[in-house]
């Protein structure tokens, strides 16, 4: 069943056009969204947060259209970026405590949980923390309320190996208890280990959507890893 | 709306909001242009607005579950909050000075505005105004607020200086009554003043609300 749908979701600026671009993720699944810096994965995240309006098309999430729905689909959503931390001089627990008033399904439990998981201490302000546990006191939110969709826009951008290998475990765990996760990241090893599905952009086009064994058996070579395939398209695409 | 005002004040606001509201007690200076105490609540307000810039406010509140208008809401609420704040300190002021100060040497010597509901009618009109050109300003772009703060000084203190000098103008005294003198026509002044701040504010908020919905965060 698919939980988040794009259907020929169009967007242009002047210098740049994200040009149809659909795909849907299934209940359960890992998606890793591959593209090179200004590919248009960014401008496809936004759009399915509402955050750009889009020329046309349409994004829905448990069959219900983005537009005139967004209050309703935004409470079972959560989003995570590795690239921007909000509130940098303001605490943990306070940056929670308001948050948390937005979310009837907030759990504490899960809050208190992912708190001692990552080693957050409430007390501390973004500001003070790492650029991982940046990441991570933005995965605690959206964690914290029980997101059925995480839409994750490169969650593992700055942590070390270990804390990268934690996060990727959670991810598998999220998805057995039914999470679907869009993840997008530069990093392929980590869709080797943890997706289900590729959606590779490029240009602003859709180039492929499919599950990552089928997408390294179409567009691979024997031996070659997601990195290599990846850079090799990029590449035939630049020629 | 109360989560969106408690995020507001919590998260979004800066501590200079809060406490320039006490600018209010400038209702108390003699010999001074009273109506800068609204303007540097005001002020106080424009602080929030850049705190909440640099925190990345506005992108966060439109991931919440909230309609996209709702971020414009919610900062309307806090800005009318701190406003009414001001306001009520304000009034009660004029009020200590139009009962047991009405006849103190200071104030009845002053050459500039008195404390009555005619300078409280300015200071609504004055919060109307910050609402609408730099509020609603700010909501053109969701992070440009300089030229919309600009343009508010400029036209803030042509109004203050307008209403600093009306009383001087022959006929036009009574705007200037000290106690319960002109009653009448003073809490008219008022009224005017409170409809102008509503009026203002509310169309301000539609046209932010219309202009957020527009642009791509």
């Amino acid at each position: 069943m698919n939980i988040v749908e794009l259907k020929n979701v169009c967007k242009s600026y002047p210098s740049f056009r994200l040009q149809d671009v659909s795909f849907a993720l299934e209940a359960g699944t890992i998606t890793g969204f591959i593209g090179r810096n200004g590919a248009g994965k960014t401008t496809t995240i936004k759009s399915m947060l509402n955050l750009v309006h889009t020329d046309s098309g349409e994004v829905s999430y448990f069959g219900l259209s983005l537009t005139g729905n967004e209050t309703q689909i935004k409470q079972r959503l959560g989003y995570s970026t590795g690239t921007v931390s909000w509130y940098p001089r303001k605490t943990i627990r306070d940056i929670a405590g308001i948050t948390k008033s937005f979310y009837p399904s907030w759990d504490e439990e899960a809050y208190r949980h992912y708190l001692v998981l990552f080693g957050l201490d409430e007390s501390k302000k973004p500001i003070e923390l790492s650029e991982g546990m940046k990441v991570k006191c933005n995965l605690l939110l959206a964690l914290s309320h029980k997101a059925e969709v995480l839409i994750l826009d490169e969650p593992t951008s700055g942590l070390d190996p270990f804390s990268r290998d934690e996060l990727l475990e959670l991810f598998t765990e999220l998805k057995a208890h039914g999470v679907t996760i869009l993840f997008s990241t530069h990093i392929t090893s980590d869709l080797e280990r943890c997706a289900d599905n590729i959606v590779y952009i490029s240009r602003g086009k859709i180039r492929s959507d499919c599950p990552k064994a089928t997408f390294l058996q179409s567009f691979g070579k024997p031996g070659e890893t997601l990195e290599e395939v990846f850079l090799r398209m990029e590449r035939e695409v630049d020629a | 709306m109360s989560a969106l005002l408690k995020k507001e004040m919590r998260l979004s606001a800066s501590i200079l909001s809060y406490l320039f509201i006490l600018f209010a007690f400038m209702t108390l200076l003699p010999g001074y242009p009273i109506l800068c105490g609204a303007f540097f609540i005001t002020l106080g307000l424009f602080q929030s607005f850049q705190s909440a810039r640099e925190a990345n406010d506005i992108v966060y509140t439109a991931l919440l579950p909230v309609a996209k208008h709702d971020v414009v809401k919610g900062k309307f609420l806090f800005c009318v909050f701190i406003e009414l704040t001001g306001f009520v300190l304000m009034a009660a002021l004029t009020l200590v000075r139009m009962t047991l100060l009405s006849n103190a040497m200071v104030y009845r010597q002053n050459a500039l505005m008195n404390a009555n509901p005619f300078f409280l009618a300015v200071v609504l009109l004055i919060f109307g105004l910050f609402n609408w050109i730099f509020v609603g300003g700010f909501f053109k772009t969701a992070y440009k607020f300089a030229r919309p703060f600009v343009t508010y000084i400029i036209v803030c203190f042509l109004v203050i200086g307008v209403a600093e000098a009306l009383h001087h103008v022959p006929g036009l005294e009574a705007l200037n009554a000290f106690g319960f003198e002109q009653l009448a026509l003073q809490l008219a002044a008022l009224l005017g003043g409170m409809l102008a701040c509503g009026l203002i504010t509310f169309a301000s908020y539609k046209t932010a609300c219309a202009r957020f919905e527009k642009i791509d965060l």
